[in-house]
């Protein structure tokens, strides 16, 4: 496929895997985080990992915007689509993850009206079609997702959609990033940084984190050849002592980002003054909510949300995960409770979650082929 | 096009995915016909990329399209 089959080359795979052999300092041992869940799940399903010398470990953070959502967020949804005359519509993903009374799944064959889509606007095509009933879209996502959501709902304004409200629960990536940064149990010398928030963000955001942090970032593609070049890059950086942010991905990402993009985000959403995250809990200014403009089509607004707070089950460790302080496998219910069809956790329900990752690919323990 | 399917690689919708679309045909409000490699077809918002033409190939993401990919770009 073009744009695709170039990028999984393995002959070039090996030779970059050879130049990042080269470019590890012997007896240092570096720890670089993908941000992205994206870059996780391609990390496992490659093999990537298995090209890097033992001295380069990756942690995985928490960009998977599934395994972020708090248990309250999803009790939440479940109490709006079960109302009546409420036709509750999510991605695929979202109706698997429990909250603390059941996943929205459980609520379907309990009578509720539940349908899965692939995008906010056939949501909005469902509203149309049932101008009798409440249609909500359970909005979830980073500035990725986002303005599919904002232009969705500038086309339910402009068409004065009277029945269509969204559940917002949009993340930024910035924020929870400077608390991983800020977090005493984590030490961290890279950072993989997350192409496809990038591509409407642009690169400059991440300005930060070698400015006030002193680590350097790579903002990377999602190909396999894509995130060890990200990877090696990384690693160079630190072999010349350079910090500083680097974009890998340029054939996708403008340094600025999308100025449209940035525009329809701004007038539709307004920052949150808090929000809570799975693992990490609440993050100030990381959570989006539609602006006053926008109102009208706000589920918080015109439904009785009732803001619940449930703990994480004592068993589950999404939160050491999401912070990349420990491995999947090292959780004490990994693949044994808690698998991708019967999951506790949030990370083992996106197939993008690290958790997901590991147990998709046969990940169980850290067994490594040293690298010769 | 399949969602959250382990076999395709990845999830479109709901997570910090896309996948690269051709345009087919363009449509009224903003929007686009479009095809992916397994010639699923996608009704996609192209709101944000400017001159959006039939043959162009953009990335797509939860039925946005984000960018247009650009061949001469691709050599890196």
């Amino acid at each position: 496929m073009r744009y695709v089959d170039e990028y999984r080359d393995a002959e070039l795979g090996r030779a970059l895997a050879a130049e990042i052999l080269s470019t590890v300092e012997p007896g240092r041992h570096y720890k670089v985080m993908e941000v992205c869940g994206g870059h996780t799940h391609t990390i496992y399903k490659y093999g990537v990992d298995d090209l890097l010398p033992e001295s380069v470990e990756l942690v995985h953070g928490p960009g998977c915007p599934v395994c972020v959502i708090p248990m309250g967020r999803v009790d939440d949804a479940i109490a709006v689509a079960m109302q009546d005359g409420v036709i509750f519509t999510c991605f695929g993903d979202m109706m698997r993850v429990p909250g603390g009374e059941g996943t929205l799944l459980d609520a379907k064959a309990s009578g509720a009206d539940i349908r899965m889509v692939y995008s906010p606007l056939d949501a909005l095509r469902i509203a149309r079609e049932n101008p009798e009933r409440e249609v909500v879209f359970f909005a979830v996502g980073f500035e990725t997702t986002a303005p599919s959501t904002a232009l969705t709902l500038m086309r339910a304004k402009a068409e004065g959609m009277e029945n269509f409200t969204v559940f917002c629960n949009h993340v930024t990536i910035v924020p929870p990033l400077k608390a991983l940064l800020e977090s005493p149990d984590l030490r961290l010398d890279g950072f993989v940084g997350p192409g496809h928030v990038a591509t409407v963000v642009g690169a400059r955001p991440f300005e930060f984190i070698p400015s006030q942090y002193g680590r350097p970032i790579v903002v990377s593609g999602f190909e396999p050849l894509d995130v060890l070049q990200g990877v090696h890059m990384i690693l160079r950086q630190l072999a010349e002592g350079r910090c500083e942010v680097e974009n890998q991905y340029k054939r996708v990402v403008p340094y600025d980002g999308n100025p449209q993009a940035l525009r329809v985000l701004e007038e539709v959403f307004t920052l949150r003054p808090h929000f809570e995250w799975r693992g990490l809990g609440f993050i100030a200014h990381s959570g989006l909510a539609l602006s006053e403009a926008y109102a009208d089509f706000d589920t918080e607004v015109r439904f009785d949300v009732p803001g619940v707070r449930v703990a994480d089950p004592k068993a589950c460790q999404c939160g050491e995960v999401l912070k990349g302080v420990i491995k999947p496998w090292e959780c004490k219910v990994f693949g044994t409770a808690c698998t991708p069809e019967r999951p506790i956790g949030t990370c083992m329900v996106s197939s993008e979650g690290a958790c997901a990752a590991y147990y998709n690919f046969g990940r169980f323990a850290r067994e490594k082929v040293a690298v010769s | 096009m399949t969602v959250c399917d382990d076999s395709a690689g990845h999830c479109i919708t709901c997570s910090d995915e896309a996948a690269p679309m051709r345009v087919v045909e363009l449509l009224d409000g903003s929007l686009a016909r479009c095809v992916d490699d397994d010639d699923a077809v996608a009704q996609v918002m192209v709101d944000l990329v400017d001159g959006v033409e039939p043959g162009d190939t953009v990335l797509v993401h939860a039925g946005v399209a984000l960018v247009r990919l650009d061949q001469e770009a691709l050599v890196s």
